[in-house]
């Protein structure tokens, strides 16, 4: 048996906020923190005195401010007594979740909130050092779709992918985000398959309709003790049963398999920790910068052998009236990628479904949620972090 | 009117100066770790395997096969006249993968296993690049 820090149920998420999303707001990550820390503080009763632990990530708009984490204490009137700040790309809301979670346990604060902000479509103020100047950025590789492309490609030579399965996702998130009033406003409107097979061709076969958007915005939960969520009337409780993270998968392999990801890894081994099968998840809210990325998490998590992904989409359901829903909120493919802040994005939604506040998108008996995260291309290689939680009530 | 933005020029570092040095002469040096014969890249401080910082460089071949390879539609700077250009992960013979551009062959031609040889770009004044065509 794997051991597992949440298998007690012992810290509850009792609030969440989310911004819209938004292009080219003009706004910074300060601002976009200040409207979901406003909209959690009102939900909750608490003032900002009340709140003694606070984490977040690194976001492209502010990543030259080497004091990030505090400032935004400052600008929101916070006095922690634990704090944490993650850069695990995709992958930071989940990370820091999970330490939010070993802080409360190992009793540093009681009230944790984790507040992630990014507003990289007004203010890009990032940089990659290590060998990206030198091996990566001369060879004018188109960023993420660029590593994307490398590696749908590899997977089509290995495997059967059949593009209508990928159309079909994207078709299903975007009706989640035709429902979901915080999607960016632009992709509020239904596309079919065949507009995914006509979108054009950003790096081959990465289409415009296979990657996310950069854009601006802000969500956050707040964590606490059972006892405390107990005491504060906090109905409606969700719990993280389980985590699950691996760094530089496959780091010391030369020419390892592009198509094989860290998920090989924390996909089985989170569900074991929370006693489940894929079977037993309701919900499925993975990380989605990419589409290929959603089908080879499916893959590795064990919903299906390794490339039989496309059959599995077309034969599921993924909405969310169906079997297996996935990212019922457009995920970020349809509601946009919040910077570095993008990790949360599912993680709120699956907590609004898992409390049952959906609206139209509603998921029938939200009984539980595997969320997940994606962080830094890697080279030669998929991707640097993969991470998974399992939600229950 | 600001002046277009070109394309990045390496800065050699301390770990990575031999490297392009080795381009700079029109060769190839990979990194190699002798205690356990496995070569690396890119170039790193130590080695992967054994965190030892015993490392030799050494000549490869130069020759390898397509990995992977994607065509780019959407330039980055500096090539913008060339658009679209592919770029592969090429597998050295050696048993390192490597990312460069693909010349002198089309998109509708290139093949994941296609024998490749490596060759060189200047990029300015007194740059060169690796890239890589047909074998």
């Amino acid at each position: 048996m794997v051991s597992n820090f949440l298998s007690g149920h012992d810290v509850g998420i009792v609030a969440y906020g989310e911004t819209r999303v938004e292009r080219r707001s003009g706004r910074t990550p300060y601002e976009f923190a200040a409207e979901t820390f406003e909209e959690i503080l009102t939900k909750t009763g608490l003032t900002p005195a009340d709140i003694d632990g606070f984490a977040t990530n690194v976001p492209h708009s502010e990543s030259v401010n080497q004091y990030y984490t505090p400032y935004v204490c400052d600008y929101l009137g916070v006095t922690p007594r634990w704090m944490d700040i993650s850069d695990h790309g995709g992958g930071s809301a989940l990370a820091a979740v999970s330490r939010a979670a070993l802080a409360i346990q190992a009793g540093m604060c009681e009230l944790a909130l984790v507040l992630c902000a990014d507003a990289p479509s007004s203010s890009w103020r990032a940089g990659n050092g290590g060998y990206r100047p030198e091996f990566w950025d001369p060879t004018g590789i188109q960023g993420p779709p660029g590593a994307f492309g490398l590696l749908m490609n590899r997977y089509a030579a290995q495997y059967d992918l059949k593009l209508e399965a990928l159309g079909k996702l994207a078709v299903a998130q975007r009706e989640g985000a035709v429902l979901n009033d915080n999607a960016y406003e632009k992709f509020r409107s239904p596309i079919t398959v065949q507009d995914y097979l006509d979108s054009r061709m950003i790096s081959s076969p990465v289409r415009l309709l296979d990657c996310v958007m950069f854009a601006d915005g802000a969500a956050g939960v707040l964590l606490t003790s059972r006892e405390k969520a107990q005491k504060m009337d906090a109905m409606n409780i969700v719990y993280p049963t389980a985590y699950s993270e691996i760094v530089n998968f496959n780091g010391a392999e030369a020419q390892p398999d592009i198509t094989e990801t860290g998920f090989s890894v924390v996909g089985p081994e989170v569900l074991e920790k929370a006693e489940m099968t894929p079977e037993d998840v309701r919900m499925f809210h993975p990380y989605d910068d990419f589409l290929i990325a959603e089908m080879i998490q499916l893959e590795e998590t064990g919903w299906c052998g390794r490339g039989e992904g496309s059959d599995f989409l077309i034969e599921t359901d993924v909405s969310y009236r169906g079997s297996l829903p996935i990212n019922t909120g457009g995920g970020q493919i349809s509601a946009g990628q919040i910077g570095l802040a993008s990790g949360m994005t599912n993680l709120v939604e699956a907590v609004r479904q898992m409390r049952g506040e959906a609206g139209d998108r509603q998921v029938s008996d939200p009984a539980n949620a595997m969320v997940t995260g994606i962080g830094v291309i890697a080279y030669g290689r998929s991707w640097k972090v993969s991470n998974a939680m399992i939600l229950e009530h | 009117m600001s002046e277009k933005k070109k394309r990045p020029v390496p800065v050699p570092t301390v770990t990575t100066g031999p490297f392009w040095d080795g381009i700079k002469a029109g060769k190839l040096l990979l990194q190699y770790d002798r205690e356990v014969d496995a070569w690396q890249f890119y170039p790193r401080p130590g080695s992967l395997k054994t965190g030892k910082r015993n490392l030799e460089w050494r000549e490869a071949a130069g020759t390898g096969a397509v990995y992977s390879f994607t065509e780019t539609y959407v330039p980055t700077a500096g090539f913008e006249d060339r658009t679209p250009y592919l770029l592969a992960m090429i597998d050295l013979d050696e048993g390192v993968r490597i990312l460069g551009n693909l010349f002198d062959v089309t998109a509708a031609d290139v093949f994941i296993g296609m024998p490749v040889k490596i060759a060189f770009e200047k990029i300015s004044e007194d740059a060169e690049y690796f890239c890589f065509e047909p074998a």
